[in-house]
């Protein structure tokens, strides 16, 4: 499987798009052009085994899309995937099965994310069943208590008899990544996996999930429009914006000296608990509002708003992502002359 | 920053569902001054969309005021009938953009049409006046006139949120209320938003309160902030006294400052605060935070700590901030 | 799901349930009515009403288009009710001679039409037929001898064998002047012999009430005699709780065994049809695309069709049994829930609990049977209660058209024969009100459960 530079890459994404169709009716196909919505419009990165690897962006940039195409629950519409080396991107049933027994996700909707008739057992009982791990009821059991455990949801026994609707947000998220340990996966697809929990424990949830991290070797993709949480989680981030990743590199590099103005104006925006800003009116270095992603501007796609755009930002092609040098980089044309 | 726009004295709201009283305002005071902005922060369940329904005196089923005063302007609004409050109480000076109005907005309708709607409600005027009036205040919250013959699904989240506003300033109030107004958008936006609330507050010269459940947005906009703790005021102090160098003095304003994540920051290790808020029906004996606290002592879990003033200007409701 | 979840959702549903007051009702009756298909044995007057509907020999004995006996609470001149004398006293009246002593409590204005003498006999038995009256006149009224008999059912009737008796004994106290009207008067041998022997009877009699005892004295020389069951049937003018028909049929029996197949009928044609039509729900909604579009245009084709035509032309052309009706309607009936399951079914299928599932490497059949299904299989028992109304009545249309199951007894079936022998132009409202009305309560029975049900288990999915 290892072949020199891929060795310690365990996900390689290339060039991968998908385009929606908007479904129409038989009549409304007539006369009316069909607007394809680019969710994600080619896109490529790497992820390296036991790393947690950050996608970062607004609202409809196409994050969720993207950790629905690692997932296979949607077809992609070109590029590729490769999960150890091989491409998954069209793979048999049987294939596809145990490919999710190795990449599994966390949902962003703990409270959605689960069969609200399920009781916590049935949950965890789950994939076992999907995947007859084992039909002993006893070793079945022994799996489910270990994986509660895990996710510190003690005493186990606790739990398994409730349903999901007895648990909290925080309680319920514990039990949804319970429920992808249990297969042990190489890696987690987590989106947005603390956006709907409490502030106050919304970090007891990461923690939890850095320490199932380092116990147990895995490799995160962690999908999120929170930058904060992000640079204390992840370990490199990607900053897509609509459908395009347009800065990546190490957390640090990019939060402390960001390259593209998309990504400055994003820092910029965050609040910080600080005293004197009540009466300041906060400058924006962005204006307007995302496009939609059925009608992506022509050249740099975020010329629309950005404050540095020249002439051959609108005319000229779309930018590709260029080094900076260490893993650091970006797609904008004037970054020097921003500076 | 003179004249008292907003006192509430003691103000108790319970739940009567069938598991017993939820106790979503427990003996809770603060005024609330013109031109002010007061920010009501704290966990989910802590009562800050009870408050806020409560002081425009419509408490959701089962809610019902259980002591205390709403006094607006001097007058307590408790008392008054529910018609007097209609003509010219609600919306007339107190408005509220609720938790979520933008996903509420009907679909079947333009926006011109829902916006006017509500505007005839309370005010009979020409149909063209008040078309008028719309645009002029779409124009205050940053949107286009042509916005009028949309629908809410043609328009983004921002935009959205920018219509209720709007709504929301219509019969110009000296408060509005607003839950939650920017937790569903994204950053950019959610700044947007916060600038645009502040160009309103200066030209209507209105009061705010604004609830939200992050600490560093109430940063950027509240003259004075007040965290909520299980239908309590834990801490109520100036922008200063909370973000300041000194810190928080409630050990609960303290511990949800320190998981609040700061971006520009390197931390090796967010922190957190452990456990659950508690069950509103039967809370903890003495300090409600005590389960959860870190600096929690024997009187903690006896007596309940009244809310008390620690320095001018700057309440709390924690023992150890008495000693 | 597991036995306990099951209880437990049950027991969740009873809470919200009772509180649901024509749910209730609509329970009440629909446990009443099972009861009373479980218990037929013991309520059914006529035992073997179900199977021998059609067998006029069964009902000979009865009386014809004969009112519910209660009917006489409401009018003056009381009629005779339907009555089987059982029990005889039995005296010995030397060698080889036998008496049977009936007593029979005439509290009535108007005889009966008839009374019957029955039994069981073997061998050659003279009989003799006395009835003593209250007035202490005894009347012979029935001299007869039962031949060569080999355990044979015989039936005399006190009409047929009794007449000349009878005029005899009136003769005896009529006016001479009136004997010319005896022979052409429309009062038979009851009137006489529960009327008072006064004068002027043909003008009217007056009923004599109080203890009649009727004797049969039998002969049992012949030493193959024997007669066992001997009783007296008393053809009433009014009849059984609900009356007889024109065929003298028990309309309470045939209503109580047309209760099970309504309820057959209605249960068995909505709870495979809604299944079928849930699970045709779910797989359409589920796949989507193409598949959803092929079985959304077999759907709009089956729902286009008019049952109930449909149905008549096939029950005129097949004669069929109760069983092809009711599989004819589960062909109609499947498409109820399809639409409103489908579209829930969409929403669920969106739900982020299934693509978890599917990320979990699920496949169809445990998507569709473990996820989907469950939540709208509960909301189907609505659809279930509401479709068994219709199945009722559709049955009843065919029966009442003449075109159901000959074999069994069903609701419609008695409105058909109800109508055909114009029962509504005679007055014959028992025969035509109590299938009606059964027919019309049994489908509200399941609407207010169905209603009820679809308001307790319809917003569960919404807010779940
Ligand atoms: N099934 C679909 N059909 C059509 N358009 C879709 C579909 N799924 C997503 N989209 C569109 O693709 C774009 C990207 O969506 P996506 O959910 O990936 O964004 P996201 O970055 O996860 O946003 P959020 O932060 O709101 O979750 C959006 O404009 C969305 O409307
Ligand atoms: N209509 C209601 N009936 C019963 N209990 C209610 C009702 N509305 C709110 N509560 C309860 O009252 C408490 C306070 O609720 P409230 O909605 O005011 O909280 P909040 O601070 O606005 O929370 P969030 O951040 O989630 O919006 C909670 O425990 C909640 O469960
Ligand atoms: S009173 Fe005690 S328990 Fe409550 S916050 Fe203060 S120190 Fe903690
Ligand atoms: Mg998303
Ligand atoms: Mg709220």
């Amino acid at each position: 499987m290892s072949n020199g530079i891929d060795g310690d890459v365990i996900l390689r994404v290339d060039d991968l798009k998908k385009h929606f169709t908007p479904h129409q009716g038989f009549l409304q196909s007539f006369g009316k052009v069909r607007k394809v919505v680019r969710a994600v419009d080619g896109i490529s990165f790497e992820i390296r085994r036991g790393e947690i690897f950050g996608l970062i962006g607004e609202s409809g940039s196409g994050k969720t899309t993207t950790g629905k195409l690692v997932m296979k629950l949607i077809d992609a519409t070109s590029g590729r995937i490769l999960f150890n080396g091989r491409d998954v991107t069209s793979i048999g049933h049987e294939e596809t099965k145990e490919y999710r027994r190795q990449v599994q996700m966390i949902f962003q909707d703990p409270y959605a994310s689960m069969n609200p008739r399920f009781k916590i057992r049935d949950v965890l009982e789950e994939p076992l069943e999907i995947h007859r791990i084992t039909a002993d009821r006893k070793e079945r059991e022994t799996r489910i208590v270990r994986a509660l455990t895990e996710v510190k949801l003690t005493p186990p026994e606790d739990f398994m008899g409730r349903f999901p609707h007895m648990l909290s947000g925080g309680q319920r998220q514990r039990v949804a990544t319970a429920r992808t340990l249990i297969l042990n996966p190489a890696m987690l697809v987590a989106d947005e996996p603390v956006s709907m929990i409490d502030l106050s424990t919304r970090a007891e949830i990461l923690h939890m999930m850095k320490d199932v991290q380092r116990d147990l070797g895995l490799t995160y993709l962690y999908i999120t429009h929170d930058l904060s949480t992000a640079r204390y989680f992840t370990d490199r981030i990607a900053v897509m914006y609509l459908g395009r990743i347009v800065e990546m590199g190490k957390a640090d590099d990019i939060i402390d000296h960001p390259a593209h103005p998309y990504t400055r104006a994003l820092i910029e925006a965050v609040p910080e608990p600080a005293t004197g800003k009540v009466d300041v009116v906060k400058e924006l270095p962005i204006s307007g509002e995302i496009p939609s992603p059925s009608n992506i501007p022509a050249g740099c796609r975020f010329h629309t708003r950005c404050p540095y755009m020249k002439p051959e930002c609108k005319e000229e092609a779309e930018p590709e992502l260029m080094d900076l040098g260490s893993g650091h980089y970006h797609a904008c044309r004037r970054w020097k002359e921003i500076g | 920053m003179s004249e008292t726009v907003l006192q509430v004295k003691n103000l108790k709201l319970y739940y009567h569902t069938s598991k017993g009283a939820v106790k979503a305002l427990d003996d809770v005071s603060f005024d609330l001054k013109a031109g002010e902005t007061l920010g009501l922060v704290g966990e989910s369940g802590c009562g800050k969309t009870t408050m806020g329904t409560g002081l425009l005196r419509m408490p959701t089923p089962p809610g019902r005021f259980e002591g205390g005063q709403i006094l607006v302007e001097g007058r307590d609004i408790l008392p008054l009938p529910e018609k007097e409050i209609r003509k010219d109480f609600r919306w007339e000076k107190v408005s509220m953009v609720f938790q979520g109005a933008m996903n509420c907005l009907t679909p079947v309708y333009t926006i011109g049409k829902q916006m006017m709607e509500t505007l005839q409600e309370h005010r009979s005027m020409e149909k063209a006046e008040a078309q008028e009036l719309i645009k002029e205040y779409l124009s205050y919250v940053g949107l286009p006139a042509d916005v009028t013959s949309r629908y809410p699904h043609e328009l983004s989240g921002g935009m959205k949120q920018r219509v209720v506003i709007a709504t929301a300033l219509f019969l110009k109030p000296r408060l509005v209320i607003l839950d939650e107004p920017t937790t569903a958008l994204d950053v950019i936006v959610q700044a947007q938003i916060i600038n645009l609330l502040k160009k309103l507050k200066k030209t209507f010269d209105l009061s705010f309160i604004f609830i939200t459940h992050d600490l560093a947005l109430e940063a950027e906009v509240s003259d004075r902030i007040c965290v909520m703790y299980a239908g309590k005021i834990a801490e109520l102090g100036t922008n200063e006294q909370v973000y300041g160098g000194k810190g928080p003095a409630h050990p609960y304003t303290e511990r949800l400052l320190a998981a609040t994540p700061r971006l520009r920051r390197k931390v090796e290790s967010l922190s957190f605060i452990p456990g659950t808020p508690p069950d509103l029906i039967a809370p903890p004996s003495g300090c409600r935070f005590h389960p959860r606290c870190p600096r929690v002592y024997e009187r903690c879990r006896m007596e309940e700590p009244p809310v008390r003033e620690i320095e001018p200007g700057h309440l709390a409701a924690c023992w150890r901030c008495f000693e | 799901m597991k036995l306990e979840d099951a209880a437990y959702r049950l027991k969740e549903f009873w809470g919200e349930f009772r509180k649901e007051r024509n749910g209730l009702v609509g329970l009440g009756i629909l446990i009443a009515a099972v009861l009373a298909v479980l218990l037929e044995p013991l309520i059914l007057p006529f035992p073997e009403a179900s199977s021998r509907w059609r067998d006029i020999t069964y009902w000979q004995d009865n009386s014809k288009s004969a009112p519910p006996a209660w009917t006489n609470l409401f009018t003056a001149r009381k009629s005779a009710v339907a009555l089987t004398l059982w029990d005889s006293r039995t005296e010995d009246r030397g060698p080889g001679e036998k008496a049977y002593i009936f007593s029979y409590d005439y509290e009535f204005s108007r005889a009966p039409y008839d009374l019957l003498l029955r039994g069981e006999g073997s061998g050659t038995i003279p009989l003799t037929v006395t009835v003593r009256r209250p007035d202490s006149n005894a009347v012979e009224i029935i001299r007869y001898v039962l031949q060569d008999l080999a355990g044979q059912t015989f039936r005399l009737s006190f009409t047929n064998e009794g007449k000349a008796n009878a005029l005899e004994f009136l003769r005896k106290t009529e006016r001479p002047e009136n004997a010319a009207q005896i022979a052409t008067m429309s009062y038979g041998v009851p009137e006489i012999l529960f009327s008072r022997a006064e004068p002027d009877f043909v003008k009217g009699p007056k009923p004599l009430a109080g203890r009649y005892e009727i004797e049969v004295t039998a002969g049992f020389t012949d030493p193959r005699a024997s007669i066992e069951h001997m009783e007296i049937v008393v053809v009433g003018r009014v009849s059984g709780i609900l009356g007889t028909d024109s065929m003298k049929r028990d309309i309470f029996s045939g209503v109580v065994a047309g209760m099970k197949w309504a309820l057959m009928i209605g249960l068995l044609t909505s709870i495979v049809s809604v299944l079928v039509g849930v699970f045709y729900g779910i797989t359409a909604a589920y796949f989507g695309g193409r598949v959803d579009s092929v079985m959304m245009l077999i759907f709009d084709y089956f729902i286009s069709l008019p049952v109930l035509p449909i149905l008549i032309v096939f029950s005129a052309v097949y004669k069929p049994s109760i069983w092809t009706i009711i599989a004819a309607l589960i062909l109609f009936f499947w498409v109820g829930p399809v639409k409103t399951v489908r579209s829930m079914a969409l929403q669920i299928k969106e739900e982020t609990y299934i693509e978890a599932a599917k990320a979990l490497g699920a496949g169809h059949g445990r998507i569709i049977f473990r996820h989907m299904a469950p939540l709208l299989i509960p909301y189907s028992f609505a659809s279930m209660a509401l479709a068994v109304p219709g199945a009722i009545v559709y049955e009843s249309s065919v029966s009442l058209l003449g075109l159901g199951d000959a074999t069994i007894v069903s609701w419609g079936q008695i409105l058909h024969d109800a109508l055909g022998s114009g029962a509504v132009l005679s007055g014959l409202w028992w025969w035509v009100v109590p299938p009606g009305l059964l027919i019309a309560v049994m489908g509200m029975t399941f609407a207010f459960l169905g209603f009820a049900m679809d308001k307790i288990l319809h917003p569960k999915l919404k807010t779940r």
